[in-house]
């Protein structure tokens, strides 16, 4: 009886269900959040310095070198921004990915555990990054400047292509650093994997062609930095000849996102306790 | 004198560091994948400019600067900021401040086992592949032993600026926030994104008084012997200019801290 009476209610437990206890667990994170107010003002700057390095980077770039296989100076910008606000959730909703390997060596992790919820949705519900909001603001500056200098006409059909592929863009990075972060659940200490994946993601505001050989496969389809900007934009700078894999991203990524999911979720199964 | 202690110091290091053999050997592989995306990305760029020389740099030069300067950093890189603020919550700090030794040099000398390994590990590796694919586009002699000292003194400068931005965290209480601040700018001004030599000229004037420049772009210009840096007169002014940065960094930097060590506040402990 029990076992159908819990069959039922997971059934019950949709989409609503967990929007409402996401904006619980939300609100409870900004506040203990607004106690440290210098942290916030600190990290937002911080990370609007990045994003101007990287500018700069650019300009000093392009004041050397007229193109970069092709692309000009106001093409790539459309990629960095691109890029940008693509890896804006990965910021924003998964952050807590970077705690885990703490959680789950101190045992904290058990707490998670024990709740009646799905423990992934559980575990990210925790942590809103707000200062990865300074990027996406970044992001959309640099992404609208250069679609005005490309000159792109604007459709609602562009703007719903551009949502879409924004969307497909993010999940191939949030499926990255799932991964990553999950190897803790079998190496310990094993932080560097995601240091180096995020080391990597640098590498997305290019466009991938310029990779040959073997490394275009491995980072189109083994670590897929090329579908974080690259594939998914050119549905948008191209008119026609748009290669097959960018009308592919949609489900490539949402396929990432579920085995990074999966994978997450096989680690927390074999999860040991402390004992603590 | 106390040279001992120092030595047993970076013994601890030494061993310690050997502890995670998993992590540098999985590090070391994804540099090398870090590298190659280096170079396709350079590749593309040269191919793209039409010449083989864009201001004084060909692709090989660009190619070598890059590449030792991702070995620097990864040798150079140091986790003060972090380890400090991640001591003060646990209260750590306490017992490393009762030790009978001087905060700043307890700190220094235990880093420098993992800068010992790091070196060994990652930056003569990465020298030896870069001279035999290169075929001896590094030149070989007495800027050898000069770009030693210019590491040296470089590694004194960036354990300076580290151990001052961990100061100012004992006031913020965002590590990550001064850290990345940090990072961003040293990377950037220290020429070890975009050698600067390709920086505007008015810019790459101001960027040569600062304090980044020492850590990364004077060590490998030395090597490379660019920039007049095989003639005597050269060479003394990049010397010159990490030694007073040295010099004004590390007083800063002991005067900072005196003054803030009185502030700590350390939850139990």
């Amino acid at each position: 009886m029990s076992e159908t009476t819990l069959t039922k209610q997971k059934t019950r437990r949709g989409f609503g269900f967990y929007l409402r206890i996401y904006k619980k667990i939300l609100v409870q994170d900004l506040k203990s959040k607004m106690s440290y107010r210098a942290d916030f003002v600190i990290s937002t700057f911080g990370m609007i310095m990045t994003n101007l390095s990287g500018f700069v980077t650019f300009l000093i770039l392009f004041k050397n070198f007229p193109s970069i296989n092709g692309w000009d100076y106001y093409h790539m910008l459309f990629l960095y921004g691109f890029s940008l606000v693509a890896l804006t959730p990965v910021q924003c909703f998964f952050d807590n990915n970077w705690n885990l390997r703490f959680q789950v060596q101190s045992g904290d992790f058990i707490k998670y555990c024990f709740r009646p919820i799905n423990v992934f949705f559980y575990f990210m519900s925790e942590v809103f990054d707000v200062k990865g909001l300074g990027q996406f603001a970044f992001g959309i500056g640099t992404l609208v400047y250069a679609w005005i200098h490309i000159g792109i006409p604007v459709t609602p059909l562009v703007i719903a292509k551009l949502v879409l592929f924004l969307l497909t863009a993010s999940l191939f990075m949030i499926a990255i650093m799932n991964a990553a972060a999950a190897t803790c659940f079998w190496i310990v200490g094993s932080g560097y994997v995601m240091v180096i994946m995020f080391r990597f993601k640098d590498f997305a505001k290019y466009p991938s062609n310029i990779f040959h050989g073997v490394f275009r496969i491995l980072f189109t389809f083994v670590i897929p930095i090329a579908f974080v900007a690259y594939y998914p934009s050119l549905a948008i700078l191209e008119t026609d000849n748009i290669p097959v894999l960018t009308w592919c991203a949609p489900a490539i990524g949402v396929l990432f996102f579920y085995l990074s999911y999966k994978f997450w979720m096989l680690g927390v199964s074999r999860y040991d306790f402390t004992g603590s | 004198m106390n040279l001992r202690r120092h030595i047993a110091l970076t013994r601890a290091g030494i061993m310690e560091s050997l502890q995670y053999r998993l992590g540098t050997a999985v590090t070391l592989f994804a540099n090398l994948i870090y590298l190659v995306l280096v170079y396709f990305l350079w590749r593309a760029i040269y191919d793209s400019a039409g010449t083989d020389v864009v201001n004084g740099m060909t692709f090989t030069d660009t190619m070598i600067y890059l590449i030792l300067a991702t070995a620097l950093f990864n040798f150079l890189e140091m986790f003060v900021v972090w380890d400090m603020s991640r001591s003060i919550q646990s209260g750590k700090i306490i017992l490393d401040l009762l030790k009978p030794m001087k905060f700043r040099s307890y700190t220094f000398w235990s880093y420098s086992g993992s800068h010992v390994v790091l070196f060994t590990l990652t930056f003569i590796p990465t020298f030896i592949v870069v001279m035999i694919v290169t075929h001896g586009a590094i030149p070989m002699g007495i800027n050898l032993l000069y770009f030693v000292v210019a590491t040296v003194l470089a590694l004194i400068v960036n354990f300076s600026m580290e151990m001052i931005v961990a100061t100012i965290c004992l006031y913020t209480e965002s590590t990550w926030g001064i850290n990345i601040v940090k990072e961003t700018i040293v990377l950037l001004l220290s020429g070890a994104s975009i050698p600067l030599a390709f920086f505007p000229e008015t810019f790459r004037k101001i960027v040569g008084f600062l304090p980044f420049r020492a850590v990364y772009d004077i060590p490998l210009t030395i090597l490379l012997e660019k920039n007049g840096s095989d003639t005597l007169e050269g060479l003394l002014p990049m010397f010159g200019l990490q030694l007073a940065w040295c010099i004004i960094l590390t007083v800063t930097g002991v005067l900072f801290w005196n003054h803030s060590v009185r502030k700590i506040t350390v939850n139990g402990g």
